[in-house]
């Protein structure tokens, strides 16, 4: 009898073990009452850890930065963020943990199916605002996605600029071939037709469409398909250096030197230093500002604290600046609230947003920001200088 | 028609690189019976120590060449000691999946070392392309031909005129023999290992020169499987012929449907040929006995 | 100390769950998942349901891979058919209790046609074909924008019952326990019926169960379709908890996660498929609380420790293959067998 006693106080203990790791806490850092909490779902390690470590670094300095400036009136900001891999598992799950866990205001995540797959609980929460990198235009919709933020233009509208800066570059002579390449990844493919649209409308003809896998490992069907089309101008997308300098390698063996040109994340120094090496001076739209610029308040300051935080960075990729202009969104939301002393929550959040009509990002972007439709519609031709080897200004900022 | 003619060309060609990747998977399934889903990771592998080597220690092409190819050797080496031994008598699905782990190990392995940036190790081959008419053959191309072409002539020589070629094609075909007649069984595996290696490794740093190095390159093997199925597992001829077909059909996918029909249309090819040949073009046909 | 299990009827021999102590413990167990809502957090909540919906894949590919001994590379696949065959479904205003059967069904009609080439070959040739399957499908994925959305993908809308709607992760939760309970019941019993026991016998020599009298091509099929359904009710499920989906989400990594949740649970075991299941997909968590938590004493080995999950991911599969081949299954029983013996040793 006792024996027995003995065996069910043994498997009893056995159970309640088993349950224990569930029963452990999470509590990392200092959090004080009155901290605005930031949290962040980025993919520092995966297949997009190439973005995912600096996104991360940006807002994690955004924030550190704008405590030594005394926070958001005077309450702090804290950035909780986690790795998800790029797995929408993990993603959400780090969703959820540190919604539970932070209580936070904002969110920032890494892709457009995470966006998707959370907007849901977020809007049911009422209290958070969300931010992604992700420019694709499905997030861009204040009536389905009200809590999301798209810090700039979606890849339609970074098309439709770039069209539009083509056709007035080519007033008068003929009408340049244009021929398309991209990647088959949602990066690659977004802002296809609304490029094509207005490429119609601007008489502008399309001579290639060129589709590759994401990973073009051995592209040259494609060139040789490209190569037939003479084309005068190949716009890339959907690729942030390979296969790039193939492509162009090839076409340059074959006797052709079409102008090359590019959008936001396919303008990073990576593909301008490549592409300048083989003698092509990089054309395209970016949101922002580069970091080597030096007519920016803002990007001085960012220069100035990675100076000081990061001596080893020499390069500030656009991923960097996209996530520090969420978090400056998210700061003058939480301050707009504020001073209009009403709670953090998503209709006053949103309000906020809406109310950003002519909203200073500190110059990252050229114009006043008008953030009332939830994204950014703004954007700047830059060309690169072989000569300072940098990417140069090439046009005023342009709205769509 | 030019057209037709320079996709089948390029098709061909870049079947030579393919057909090294095959080459390594057949090597292992022939010699060992291992169903080896790492080959993709061990070419990656290989291609960031040619990296490593030339651009972060700075030293030449050909010595980092060398020296990463002896690494893969040993790598081979040491995975066959570790893994594959205590595995050998399990079931088909364990050893797949120990091949599978592996080559988890070594991706995750690879990004945390190297990370996800996409890198661009100098070139052994140089790169005067081939032109007739409008048809132009990049020199990346060629030359990454004639590599694997002299490599595979080579090994076929190996294989059939050199003792321990045959060696290896004994134990191959009959272990049990082929020790009872004095062949070192485990060194003779072990050897099969190696040489796999040592192909992917060549197969990975000619695809790094001309595509530039990433974690994807290891997607790239992904496409051999086809090419390694309609030429039948166990026949090395087979794999060439087939990665050759699988190049060609590829390049005319990529040339006429578009890049993103790449990685279907070898595989329906592939299926409809199963049909009618569920064994490859030259695999040996499997007599079962109870 | 028992030591042994004694029937005293036909009838309580053939019961799935045959001692009084396993009956106890379901019932701890059961009754603890359903009040799971209760005492746990929300994101505990949000992991039991995507642990619930691998935990149905998985025991659909131990089916395939364990009992019948068919590799299958397409089961990330499969689950992309569920969803998006509940997506479409449920747009046109189907209920779920008839989209996720519907889905389930779909799925094994294309685990069927996956499964034809077992007519002409087998083993790895099979595997490859599976392959194909997967590369095929998700080209489908991502160009049959009318149906999937194509690229950006598509969103679920909510389950409902006669109006009420089964939203936000509690109600998705009682949805997903109760499809993954009476699943894994379903496969239990499969193993006592003809079927289940004719899978083993292909599994174990095909050649003999033909003899025997086993159809084998059906055989085959059926446990490609079997495994294919169950996929395809998790898929389901996977659309209704997020409520959108894109094709990036059903790629090749998933099938080896399932794979090696197979492996690593335990082949041709229903306990092992939810081990296995609840371990690959707790895995990941469990890296980041190492990773945080070593970031406060040794922060060196916390950036090493973030990338490492690919690595530690592909040593479990290898440890487990090579120290305990039946998974963490036997590892169970052994434990099982430890409490029940002691003070005897095993």
């Amino acid at each position: 009898m006792a024996n027995l006693v003995r065996r069910k106080l043994v498997q009893s203990l056995g159970a309640a073990a088993s349950l224990g790791p569930f029963a452990i806490g999470r509590s990392y850092g200092q959090a004080h009452k009155g901290d605005i909490v930031i949290g962040a779902s980025q993919p520092i390690t995966g297949i997009f850890s190439f973005a995912g470590v600096a996104m991360n670094n940006g807002l994690h300095d955004f924030v550190q930065w704008k405590n030594a400036k005394g926070g958001v009136m005077g309450r702090k900001l804290r950035y909780v963020s986690e790795d998800s891999g790029f797995k929408l598992d993990q993603g959400v799950a780090i969703f959820k943990k540190i919604m539970a866990a932070d209580k936070p205001s904002f969110f920032y995540g890494e892709s457009t199916q995470w966006v998707k797959a959370i907007t849901k609980d977020a809007v049911a929460s009422n209290s958070i605002m969300t931010s992604s990198t992700s420019l694709a235009s499905v997030v861009a919709d204040p009536a389905n996605l009200p809590q999301h933020i798209v810090p700039g233009p979606t890849y339609p509208r970074l098309h439709e600029i770039l069209m539009e800066y083509i056709a007035r570059t080519s007033r008068g002579s003929a009408k340049p071939n244009i021929a398309y390449v991209y990647a088959d990844t949602e990066f690659g493919r977004d802002g296809i037709p609304g490029g094509k649209a207005r490429a119609e409308k601007l008489g502008l003809p399309i001579v290639a469409e060129i589709v590759t896998k994401q990973a073009g490992i051995d592209v040259a069907p494609e060139v040789a398909k490209l190569r037939r089309a003479k084309p005068d101008i190949v716009i890339f997308q959907g690729y942030i250096l390979a296969p790039m300098p193939e492509f162009v390698r090839q076409m340059q063996e074959a006797g052709l030197n079409p102008q090359i040109m590019g959008t936001a994340w396919g303008l990073d120094r990576p593909a301008y230093e490549a592409l300048g090496k083989l003698g092509v001076r990089l054309t395209g739209v970016s949101m922002y500002r580069y970091g080597h610029e030096t007519d920016s308040p803002m990007i001085n300051e960012m220069r100035e604290y990675l100076a000081k935080a990061r001596p080893e960075q020499k390069n500030i990729p656009p991923f960097y600046i996209t996530s520090w202009l969420s978090g400056m969104i998210f700061a003058e939301i939480a301050e707009r609230c504020i001073k209009a002393n009403k709670p953090l929550q998503l209709p006053h959040m949103k309000a906020a947003l809406e109310s950003m009509k002519e909203w200073d990002s500190g110059g990252i972007t050229g114009l006043l920001v008008d953030l009332s439709q939830h994204d950014i519609p703004v954007g700047r031709i830059y060309t690169y200088d072989p000569g300072k080897g940098t990417m140069e200004p090439a046009s005023s900022w342009i709205k769509v | 028609m030019s057209e037709f003619v320079e996709y089948s060309l390029l098709g061909l060609l870049s079947g030579g690189v393919i057909a090294l990747v095959a080459l390594s998977f057949v090597l292992i399934y022939k010699g060992t019976g291992v169903v080896n889903f790492a080959v993709g990771e061990v070419m990656m592998l290989g291609a960031y120590f040619y990296y490593a080597g030339t651009v972060t220690f700075g030293l030449a092409p050909w010595i980092a060449f060398a020296l990463s190819l002896g690494l893969i050797g040993l790598l081979a080496v040491a995975v066959e000691r570790s893994v594959l031994r205590p595995l050998s008598g399990q079931s088909a699905v364990a050893v797949l999946m120990a091949t599978i782990g592996m080559a988890s190990i070594i991706h995750g392995a690879v990004e945390a070392v190297w990370g996800g940036d996409t890198y661009s190790p100098p070139t052994l081959l140089p790169r005067t392309p081939l032109t007739f008419g409008e048809i132009l053959i990049p020199g990346t191309v060629l030359g990454n031909f004639v590599v694997a072409a002299v490599l595979i002539g080579a090994f076929l020589a190996f294989f059939r005129y050199t003792k321990t070629g045959i060696a290896l094609r004994a134990t191959a075909s009959d272990p049990v023999t082929a020790a009872v007649l004095g062949i070192n069984i485990n060194y003779s595996q072990r050897l099969t290992w190696v040489l796999s290696g040592l192909v992917g490794t060549v197969a990975g740093v000619l695809i790094a020169s001309s595509a530039g190095l990433s974690p994807l390159l290891a997607a790239a093997a992904l496409g051999v499987f086809a090419a390694i199925i309609l030429g039948g597992l166990d026949s090395i001829l087979g794999a060439i012929v087939a990665s050759l077909i699988i190049g060609w059909v590829e390049a005319l996918a990529a040339g006429y449907l578009g890049g993103k029909t790449r990685d279907v249309v070898p595989y329906i090819v592939v299926l409809a040929i199963l049909i009618v040949r569920p064994y490859g073009l030259f695999g040996t046909r499997t007599i079962e006995r109870l | 100390m028992r030591t042994g299990v004694f029937h005293e009827t036909f009838v309580a021999e053939e019961r799935l769950w045959d001692s009084t102590t396993t009956q106890r413990w379901m019932l701890a167990f059961t009754l603890a998942l359903f009040t799971l809502p209760v005492w746990g957090t929300d994101y505990m909540l949000a992991m039991a349901c995507i642990v619930g919906i691998h935990v149905i894949a998985t025991l659909g590919l131990n089916i395939t891979t364990g009992n019948a001994g068919l590799i299958s590379l397409s089961h990330g696949a499969f689950l992309g058919v569920g969803c998006y065959t509940v997506a479409w479904l449920a747009k046109h205003g189907v209920p779920f209790y008839l989209t996720l059967p519907a889905a389930g069904f779909v799925t094994a009609a294309l685990g069927v046609i996956v499964g034809l080439p077992s007519l002409r070959v087998k083993g790895l040739y099979l595997a490859i074909a599976t392959l194909a399957a997967h590369f095929i499908l998700t080209f489908v994925f991502r160009e049959w924008e009318a149906v999937t959305g194509g690229v950006p993908g598509t969103s679920i809308p909510r389950a409902s019952l006669f109006g009420f709607e089964v939203g936000g992760d509690r109600r998705v939760f009682y949805l997903i326990f109760a499809c993954a309970f009476a699943m894994a019941v379903a496969a239990r019993n499969l193993g006592r019926t003809y079927v289940g026991r004719a899978f083993v016998a292909v599994r174990d020599r095909d050649i003999s169960a033909e003899i025997l009298g086993v159809n084998l091509l059906r055989t085959k099929l059926l446990a490609f379709a079997i495994g294919a359904f169950y996929a395809g009710v998790a898929g389901g499920l996977l659309g209704y908890f997020y409520g959108a989906i894109t094709p990036e989400y059903f790629v090749l990594t998933l099938s080896v996660f399932y794979l090696a949740a197979v492996i690593v649970g335990g082949l041709g075991s229903v306990l092992g498929s939810i081990l296995g299941a609840l371990f690959m997909t707790l895995l990941p968590e469990l890296l980041r609380l190492a990773a945080h938590a070593s970031s406060q004493w040794f922060p060196a080995v916390a950036g090493l420790l973030l990338p490492m999950q690919q690595v530690v991911f592909g040593l479990l599969i290898i440890v487990f293959l090579v120290l305990e081949p039946h998974g963490l299954a036997a590892i169970w029983a052994r434990i099982r067998r430890t409490f029940h013996l002691w003070p005897f040793r095993t």
